[in-house]
């Protein structure tokens, strides 16, 4: 196990070495440079030249990669071209909008998708497994983007229930210790902002949080099928435990085991970033801090924003493996 | 109808009669979720293909007199979905915008099977640091999020049709190289490879026509599933405003673009391009779904749903990347 380990976090370093050498690459490769898209009109040759020079951007590229790696390694990603704060510190602020968006569309997923898993398994071959299989390839084909807008319009536009766009109303003025706005509500005992927030969150989280369902309800189905076989089932049932007790403690904590890892996984992908559910909901997270990056040649943001989500997305895939395998012991790495 | 006769009626039913390829066809007739997605994507191929016979209307044509008195008039005898801000029949550009849907959904998983197949039958028929080398590039490539990905590459290729092939075809060679390195892994110790290379058949030659005709069945799945995804991403793309640069191009992510102005007057706006890409993406995902199945006589029990487990978890991630 620990050589496994020690194998696994050995290998983060070269998949981390390529993406900072493939968005290096990259960003060079976009037509325009971040002088002439912030200078716009106004970009006369000594102007752009100037503003080469202010950010290093007339030397070698390899001094200029050489430099990035450098400050990188440090923990130091640089200030951003268009707003002129420090990339770290627009993490800082993003990113917990992200995990906030990533965890609610996470809890929607998994407590609507295994209770329908359960019963679509409970009901194997039924009307209710039909329906629930034909559901859930319609959460996986309907894009996100699309269910984003009919929710707005339900819900923001026609009814009226909920906000449609950013993290927390305007009008609402709160210290941000923190940066995760649920828990700076708690923090500053501010219920009126927690449900603020909260509501902000419910339209983006099921959006978000259609994709994880379908496929949170298809895994506990297959899994609940399968335990259900296993011979403590059988045995549990002959002893004549009551049926609600063997689902509970038998098949359910069973089947959880591979539901779990798909869990972790989605959590993880999710965290990389939802740039159409955000553009939908003008919300202020990861991915369209990131589009916009693009839009605008912001070669810093760009450079440690998407090295970092790439950062998250490999150590979650490491995170989930180990706790694999800690969760069954059956399993042995080697 | 006792257990064994019914245990007999499906030995009978999976009795092999002729070949992997017509009994998978059979299972698949039989299967009435992909029957329906053969329907949905037939609806697609029709209206894509016969477009200008179909459309009562150009698709850019624009009748300003219509949106005279506010955006936007719903569906009647002469629009049966409506028309847009500017005057234009939305069923006729529902239409067209299936010819670009279908053309950069085949392009772009095409140019991601080509180029994933070669790289993925090389590494794992080579091995070793080839193998090594080529498969820790793929996973640079995925621990890239998707769409960032996909949009970086339309940046620097400007935005635009041929570039949001390119685009997405390279985001899916990662995903078939991994598939195609397995599936070949799982082929080579086999008897026939050993035996073929025993009699002296040349290395190239025994990858291509006899370990790969061997594992194409699972290409084959992901291609049809792949296809849903690409039509997924190139409304993505385009409602981000990186499709057509004509805006009066039927493209169905970019006609989505504009619609929120409109949400409260003319939600149809919205609603009809929507639908049609569910439509054809669902019947994708049921063909690759019911393929999967009929291609793997094994589905069935523990094995099964270990393996359907597998491919939807798969799907699901694929997916996501693209939120």
């Amino acid at each position: 196990m620990l050589r496994y380990l020690v194998r696994r976090l050995l290998l983060l370093a070269p998949i981390l070495f390529g993406v900072s050498l493939l968005i290096f690459f990259w960003i060079r490769a976009l037509p325009g440079s971040p002088a002439e898209s912030l200078l716009g009109e106004r970009a006369t040759p000594a102007l752009v030249k100037a503003y080469q020079q202010h950010y290093g951007l007339n030397k070698p590229v390899y001094v200029q990669y050489w430099a990035y790696l450098k400050t990188t390694v440090q923990g130091d990603f640089g200030v951003s071209v268009a707003s002129h704060r420090r990339v770290i510190s627009e993490i800082k602020q993003r990113f917990p909008a992200t995990i906030e968006l990533a965890l609610a569309a996470m809890l929607f997923a998994v407590f609507l998708g295994v209770p329908l898993g359960f019963v679509a398994a409970k009901r194997h071959g039924g009307l209710f497994d039909h329906l629930s299989l034909v559901a859930s390839l319609i959460g996986i084909s309907i894009p996100i983007f699309f269910l984003a807008i009919i929710l707005k319009y339900i819900f923001a536009v026609r009814l009226a229930w909920l906000p449609s766009v950013g993290r927390i109303s305007v009008l609402i003025d709160m210290k941000h210790p923190t940066n995760f706005y649920i828990l700076d509500a708690i923090i500053e005992r501010n219920w009126h902002a927690l449900g603020d927030v909260l509501k902000h969150l419910i339209l983006p989280g099921i959006a978000l949080g259609s994709i994880p369902l379908a496929v949170v309800a298809r895994i506990t189905r297959a899994a609940v099928l399968d335990v259900q076989n296993e011979d403590y089932v059988r045995t549990a049932r002959s002893k004549g435990l009551p049926p609600v007790i063997v689902d509970r403690r038998h098949v359910l904590r069973n089947a959880l085991l591979p539901v779990s890892t798909i869990i972790g996984l989605q959590t993880g992908l999710l965290l990389s970033g939802a740039v159409l559910t955000e553009t939908v909901f003008a919300y202020p997270g990861m991915g369209s801090w990131l589009r916009d990056a693009i839009f605008n040649r912001d070669y810093p943001v760009l450079q440690g924003g998407i090295l970092f989500l790439a950062l998250v997305f490999v150590v979650v895939n490491l995170i989930v493996d180990i706790s694999y395998a800690i969760i069954n012991p059956r399993i042995r790495y080697s | 109808m006792s257990v064994a006769e019914l245990e007999a009626h499906e030995v009978a039913l999976e009795a092999a009669t002729g070949g992997l390829w017509r009994d998978a066809f059979r299972r698949l007739v039989r299967n009435p979720a992909a029957i329906l997605g053969f329907a949905l994507v037939a609806i697609f191929i029709v209206a894509a293909a016969f477009a200008p016979l179909l459309a009562p209307y150009a698709p850019k044509e624009q009748n300003l007199l219509l949106v005279a008195r506010g955006c936007c008039p719903g569906p009647s005898h002469k629009h049966w979905l409506g028309v847009d801000q500017l005057g234009r029949d939305v069923y006729s550009r529902i239409l067209y915008g299936a010819r670009f849907s279908l053309i950069i959904g085949i392009v772009s998983v095409s140019i991601g099977l080509s180029v994933g197949l070669v790289l993925g039958s090389i590494a794992g028929y080579v091995g070793g640091f080839v193998d090594t080398l080529i498969m820790r590039c793929m996973d640079v490539m995925l621990a890239i999020p998707g769409l960032l990905f996909a949009i970086g590459i339309v940046a620097i290729l400007n935005p635009g049709l041929y570039q949001i092939m390119i685009a997405i075809g390279v985001v899916n060679v990662p995903i078939f190289a991994r598939l195609l390195r397995g599936s070949v892994l799982a082929q080579r110790e086999n008897d026939f490879v050993l035996a073929a290379r025993a009699v002296g058949v040349r290395r190239p030659v025994i990858l291509f026509s006899h370990i790969l005709p061997n594992a194409i069945s699972p290409v084959i799945v992901q291609g049809t599933l792949a296809m849903a995804t690409a039509i997924i991403d190139v409304a993505g793309l385009g409602f981000l405003g990186l499709g057509p640069q004509d805006p009066a191009t039927p493209e169905w992510g970019t006609m989505l673009t504009d619609v929120n102005d409109y949400l409260q007057s003319a939600p149809f706006l919205a609603i009809v391009p929507g639908i049609a890409i569910v439509i054809s993406v669902l019947g994708f995902n049921l063909i690759g779904d019911g393929l999967r199945e009929a291609l793997d006589p094994k589905l069935r029990g523990r094995v099964g749903r270990f393996r359907e487990r597998k491919a939807f978890w798969f799907l699901g991630r694929r997916a996501a990347s693209r939120a």
